[in-house]
């Protein structure tokens, strides 16, 4: 079986600005991506090219082992732009049959409904909804058919709590049924909850690639902290292993390091005297901090 | 496999459809007004006068279906595809499985319902409020030379909505509308005009169009010239929309 998604070394220069810079990327079917990086990191160009919206400078990209502009593919995949999107002088449901009669498939407009939180709105005017319902009608027309690939661009962005976490719920279903889903966002912890696979991205480039948990593991900013005896200097902690800041709050200390328990370790058999051990590891936020530091 | 073309491509003429017909501009400009100005000049003006063959009320009636037709497209055709435009909604469309023709031809059918539905009206209106009579060819050919000439109008409609800005689509359209409807003799007949205006008139798309179906009522024939007029600002305003347009996409 072919991957969802393939990307050859893309490189996509507009206005003289290399906004994608030779990106090769493999994405297997029924995985869960998230885009993760700054702004101007390139993320919603590289989406572009994976739909096709954009064509490469050189390079090229498959989605679904075609062209992304086949009609084939396009009736296989659905997507939420960054753009909030509805069409004047139709209602919710108009809105979301014209969708549904794009496809060969369509789900049914009750479901959509359900899975967008629209059903009350069903008769109102789309362009009169708010910004967070209009986003969850653009979900459902990602939804509408049925697709096996589905991308969001800063999907959750204006959305309330509640409604953040129906969204939620119904991409997990999705992604239960064996879809992939390529997101960007902006919102870190939705992205740990949700990705089984996080990319970081920065100029156009991949700097990081692994699973939440990899990610965090390779670059969060883990401390221990403890109550030092006199006598205790910074000067001596920096000779450790893997040690990178020392924080003194009177006699309490805190010291980051990659790897904590080799450090606990070391001081332990440096004699050192400690009292109130304490061990943080960081959450993908700052493990994402701490990636697009160290490559400044 | 299961074809989607034709249910979408229905689909999406219907929702053209129920959008102009939710649109108050078009209500108010295409129906509304030319209706209320049909009356109002058909009263107060002498109903035995003749302009050129044709009498005032047959004249005055194609005059405002044929400024109907054409705000069908400056205002409100322009308008959506301004508005689908700057919301993003067109690059939406692109990633479904619609091909572009049927969004083009969607566009086109559902202008041609809309029109047929004006002049159908303007033609009732006049002839069974205002007892306007004529024959039956000249009711039918003349409707069919409004009816095929309003599509020249949705290339104009097409250029003012590829306006980058929603405003300026709105505004510049509501001038363009009435500036050609006023130079082009919709509102009151070219007879009336000094000579240097009638000039100008000859010129203008609207004049040709009005042209056309005056003539018809007149017992007359519609002109080469007029069509070919027409052809030529629909070349024109086609490639000028396409440039913008391309121009725009490409990033």
């Amino acid at each position: 079986m072919t991957a969802a998604i393939q990307l050859e070394q893309v490189t996509k220069v507009y206005k003289g600005k290399t906004a994608v810079d030779r990106l090769s990327l493999t994405i297997e079917r029924g995985s869960v991506v998230a885009l993760l990086g700054p702004n101007g990191a390139g993320k919603t160009t590289t989406v572009s090219l994976m739909l096709g919206l954009q064509q490469p400078t050189s390079g090229q990209a498959r989605l679904l082992g075609s062209d992304p502009r086949d009609r084939g593919v396009r009736d296989r995949i659905g997507a939420m732009l960054q753009e909030v999107s509805v069409i004047d002088n139709l209602t919710v449901e108009e809105t979301i049959g014209l969708f549904r009669s794009y496809y060969r498939r369509p789900l049914p407009l009750d479901r959509l409904l359900r899975m967008a939180g629209l059903e009350e709105s069903r008769r109102k005017f789309a362009s009169s909804l708010s910004g967070g319902q209009k986003r969850r009608l653009g979900f459902a027309l990602a939804a509408a058919g049925d697709p096996d690939v589905l991308f969001l661009d800063e999907p959750t962005v204006g959305m309330d709590v509640e409604a953040r976490r129906l969204f939620w719920a119904s991409i997990r279903e999705m992604a239960g049924q064996g879809r992939t889903i390529v997101l960007t966002t902006h919102y870190l912890e939705e992205a740990d909850q949700t990705a089984d696979r996080v990319i970081v991205m920065r100029q156009g480039s991949i700097l990081a690639d692994g699973t939440p948990e990899s990610i965090k593991a390779a670059a969060a900013r883990r401390t221990l902290a403890f109550t030092a005896a006199p006598g205790l200097t910074s000067e001596r902690l920096l000779t450790y292993p893997g040690v990178t800041d020392v924080e003194w709050k009177g006699h309490r200390v805190r010291i980051a390091c990659r790897d904590t328990d080799r450090l606990l370790f070391a001081l332990l058999k440096g004699n050192e005297r400690m009292k109130d051990i304490e061990i943080t590891a960081g959450g993908l936020e700052d493990a994402f901090e701490t990636l697009l530091r160290e490559a400044n | 496999m299961k074809h989607t073309s034709i249910p979408a491509t229905i689909a999406q003429c219907k929702a053209e459809i129920l959008r102009t017909a939710r649109n108050k501009r078009f209500v108010f400009f295409s129906i509304l007004l030319p209706v209320g100005f049909f009356f109002l000049f058909t009263s107060t003006m002498d109903s035995s006068m003749t302009i050129g063959n044709a009498d005032w009320g047959a004249y005055y009636l194609m005059s405002m279906t044929a400024y109907g037709v054409i705000g069908a497209s400056l205002t409100s055709f322009a308008q959506r595809i301004a508005k689908e435009r700057a919301e993003g909604w067109v690059k939406l469309v692109r990633l479904t499985p619609l091909p572009s023709w049927s969004y083009v031809f969607s566009k086109m059918a559902a202008q041609g319902v809309i029109n047929l539905f004006i002049i159908v009206v303007m033609f009732l209106i006049g002839g069974i409020g205002r007892s306007i009579s004529l024959p039956l060819s000249v009711w039918l050919l003349s409707g069919l030379w409004l009816w095929a000439g309003g599509f020249s109008f949705m290339a104009l409609g097409t250029l003012l909505g590829s306006l980058r800005n929603q405003d300026l689509t709105q505004v510049l359209s509501l001038i363009v509308y009435m500036g050609l409807s006023i130079l082009g003799g919709l509102w009151m007949p070219t007879a009336t005009f000094p000579d240097f205006m009638k000039t100008v008139a000859a010129y203008t798309p609207t004049f040709r169009l009005g042209e056309g179906a005056w003539n018809l009522v007149g017992g007359g024939a519609i002109s080469l010239t007029g069509v070919l007029i027409l052809a030529a600002y629909v070349t024109v305003f086609m490639v000028l929309s396409s440039y913008i347009l391309k121009k725009q996409e490409a990033v």
